[in-house]
């Protein structure tokens, strides 16, 4: 633990948090807190009171490998030390293992990090089917989590997540970054503050998915490989090439498909936009169309349309959809005064000129965002570190944000998957009036691999 | 769609329902041509226009879970997917119940996938009805942690009894899986220690080269 950190965590609580909250600057609210005592800050040169977090990294392929280069950039900066990195896949632990210059303690098996005491925090990009279990198991052993996102497979696994990071005390941060990009909240602020008037719908488009168009047979695992431990909670069968290292994204029980690796970062940025966290509950009615022939089974096209009611609005998943904007995808905001585009997820590229170039309005309301790093994916790192410092322990996509934004994609995969509408109740937490989709909303996990 | 489709899209429509016999296995035995069909323009749509084929087609497609082309096999399994949750729906209790019988017939085939298959389909679509005959699998060291993760899925006391029941006489090795089990469903267990957070597995990166 590093120096002060449990002091502090206790010092600057929740209830201080949102004691401070009503801060105003100028002419406009403030969301949350800008005013943070100056010693909690970091800066080149000025360690702050609580740097240094001592880091492990969980699966280090794909995003993981981002996650890598940050903290290399983080610990260059003093903000933390590598302690440890993990894969299932010894190729491409030992890429990373070199990449810390041998500095850091390799592991194939997680659970050697979450008995480490000294390590504070874990950052998870294993797949998707992985999430819940690490994460819950990380906080658990009072460790902050970092973990990609979709933060879930199923609701339960969702639940699971956010009573472990509230029972543990614990911040945990879903990745999915716009929550805390410039462009994300350019646009943010524009919708809140009016630009296309009363939003009643918001359209998403987004390219298929890919089917195999080459299915191969069940084969031996590749050297290095862990099949296993790459399986992990799922239930025991052959490797086969069509799994990984990237192609979970295609199977339902382990990827989703696009609406939930993409889509959660559309939805967490649409509901964000929307000021709508608070609406859980929702109908879900969606169609689509899985290939013919392979092993991969998520929705090549798919449409998915949800039902928000007080205040009504319609959020519509469109794979391939209406293309409104010039990239591979992104969503409008209907408004009663005009639409808004936002391409992607407002991360990786930038908010429309109107969004970027509104003036807020005599008392319109701004919106808080990390503003550290103009790099997105260090500044929701920093997003994290920040609320681990304050001790308020909830970062811009805490793990209940996210978990509602999973909720959106894995009903609306439920749907595809019945073949019928669902009435989804969020105080409840259970599909309305339909004993088999609720018994849907968790899956049996293997153990030892399980929550 | 074409002719063939349309006219097997309906017959299936009423196979599950008031279709004369005759017609119904006409009906299948063209879905079953169809899947196993080595052109996917025919077998995909046959398998994803499966849905009301319900129990009739059950048994029929189960016996092509096996099948030596491993899309045929696939698409078998997912055509009965499509008839459990098509027939899952709410408000369609006797269809769901004919198709949980077929089911739980497969239980007792000697070929493994299938009855492998017919448990986690049973976590989907089983009644209480169900957890006797998937209990029984507890026993089977093919697909003994199929049936116990299946009966997971089942709310209520009858599941848990069956865990229970299964653990006094589990062979060790086998107590540990459904030790965890019942304490996921508040069952107080003594002994065989939850391995979850047991670190097993070592890496070869970071180690000094052996020759």
């Amino acid at each position: 633990m590093p120096h002060n950190m449990t002091n502090h965590r206790h010092r600057f609580n929740r209830r201080h948090f949102l004691k401070v909250a009503g801060t105003t600057v100028g002419a406009a609210t403030v969301d949350f807190p800008t005013f943070i005592p100056r010693s909690v800050f970091a800066a080149p040169g000025r360690p702050g009171a609580n740097d240094r977090f001592v880091i492990a990294h969980i699966g280090v392929g794909g995003m993981g490998g981002t996650h890598l280069s940050n903290m290399l950039r983080f610990q260059k900066e003093g903000k933390v030390r590598i302690a440890a990195v993990c894969d299932c896949d010894d190729n491409t632990l030992e890429a990373a293992y070199l990449n810390t210059q041998s500095q850091a303690k390799p592991y194939r098996d997680y659970r050697y990090i979450l008995e480490r005491k000294d390590i504070d925090a874990v950052l998870i990009a294993t797949p998707d089917h992985w999430h819940a279990v690490q994460t819950v198991q990380a906080c658990q052993s009072g460790k902050h989590v970092y973990v990609e996102k979709p933060a879930s497979v199923t609701v339960r696994d969702g639940q699971a997540m956010v009573n472990a990071a509230r029972a543990n005390k614990v911040a945990v941060q879903v990745g999915a970054q716009a929550r805390t990009a410039k462009g994300a909240w350019q646009t943010c602020r524009a919708i809140r503050n009016g630009i296309v008037g009363r939003v009643s719908k918001v359209t998403c488009w987004h390219y298929a998915s890919p089917a195999d168009t080459n299915p191969v047979p069940d084969t031996e695992p590749p050297e290095g490989l862990d099949w296993d431990l790459w399986l992990g909670p799922l239930p025991w069968r052959p490797f086969n090439r069509r799994y990984c290292p990237a192609n979970f994204r295609w199977i339902m029980e382990s990827g989703g498909g696009q609406i939930r690796d993409r889509g959660a970062h559309q939805f967490s940025t649409i509901l964000w936009c929307l000021d709508a966290d608070q609406q859980t509950s929702f109908t879900v009615d969606a169609q689509g169309t899985v290939p013919t022939h392979g092993l991969w089974d998520t929705a090549v096209d798919m449409r998915a349309v949800f039902q928000f009611k007080h205040p009504d609005w319609t959020l519509e998943w469109g794979q391939p959809g209406d293309k409104v904007g010039k990239t591979e995808f992104g969503n409008v905001f209907w408004g009663d005064q005009g639409h808004l585009v936002l391409e992607w997820e407002g991360g990786y590229r930038p908010a429309n000129p109107e969004a970027i170039n509104f003036q807020m309005p005599p008392g319109g309301k701004e919106v808080y965002r990390t503003d550290e790093y103009e790099d997105f994916n260090m500044n929701h790192k920093a997003d994290w570190f920040k609320s681990i410092r304050e001790g308020h322990l909830r970062p811009a996509v805490d793990i209940e944000i996210a978990h509602r934004t999973a909720t959106l994609c894995n009903l609306a995969n439920l749907s595809l998957m019945l073949g019928r509408k669902l009435v989804w109740d969020g105080d409840k937490q259970e599909v309305v009036g339909d004993a088999a989709a609720n018994r849907m909303l968790s899956r049996p996990q293997r153990p030892p691999y399980c929550l | 769609m074409t002719a063939n489709e349309l006219k097997t899209t309906t017959l299936l429509a009423g196979a599950a329902t008031a279709l004369p016999h005759a017609q119904a296995a006409e009906a299948v035995g063209d879905l079953i041509a169809r899947i196993k069909s080595a052109d996917d323009l025919i077998r995909g749509p046959a398998w994803q226009g499966a849905g009301a084929a319900g129990a009739a087609a059950v048994k029929p497609l189960a016996a092509l879970l096996t099948d030596a082309n491993f899309e045929v096999a696939r698409s078998a399994k997912r055509a009965l997917y499509k008839i459990i949750r098509h027939a899952d729906r709410p408000g369609a209790t006797a269809e769901a119940r004919a198709v949980e019988t077929e089911l739980v017939g497969l239980l007792n085939t000697s070929a493994v996938p299938a009855r492998r298959e017919a448990l986690w389909m049973l976590s989907e679509i089983g009644s209480d009805h169900a957890i006797a005959p998937m209990a029984a699998l507890l026993t089977d060291t093919e697909v003994r942690e199929d049936a116990r993760c299946a009966l997971m899925r089942f709310p209520g006391a009858q599941a848990t009894k069956a865990l229970k029941s299964a653990f006094a006489h589990a062979p060790q090795e086998f107590k540990y899986a459904l030790a965890e089990s019942l304490r996921q469903r508040g069952v107080k267990v003594d002994g065989y220690p939850s391995q979850r957070l047991v670190p097993t597995r070592q890496t070869r990166v970071g180690q000094p080269q052996t020759n």
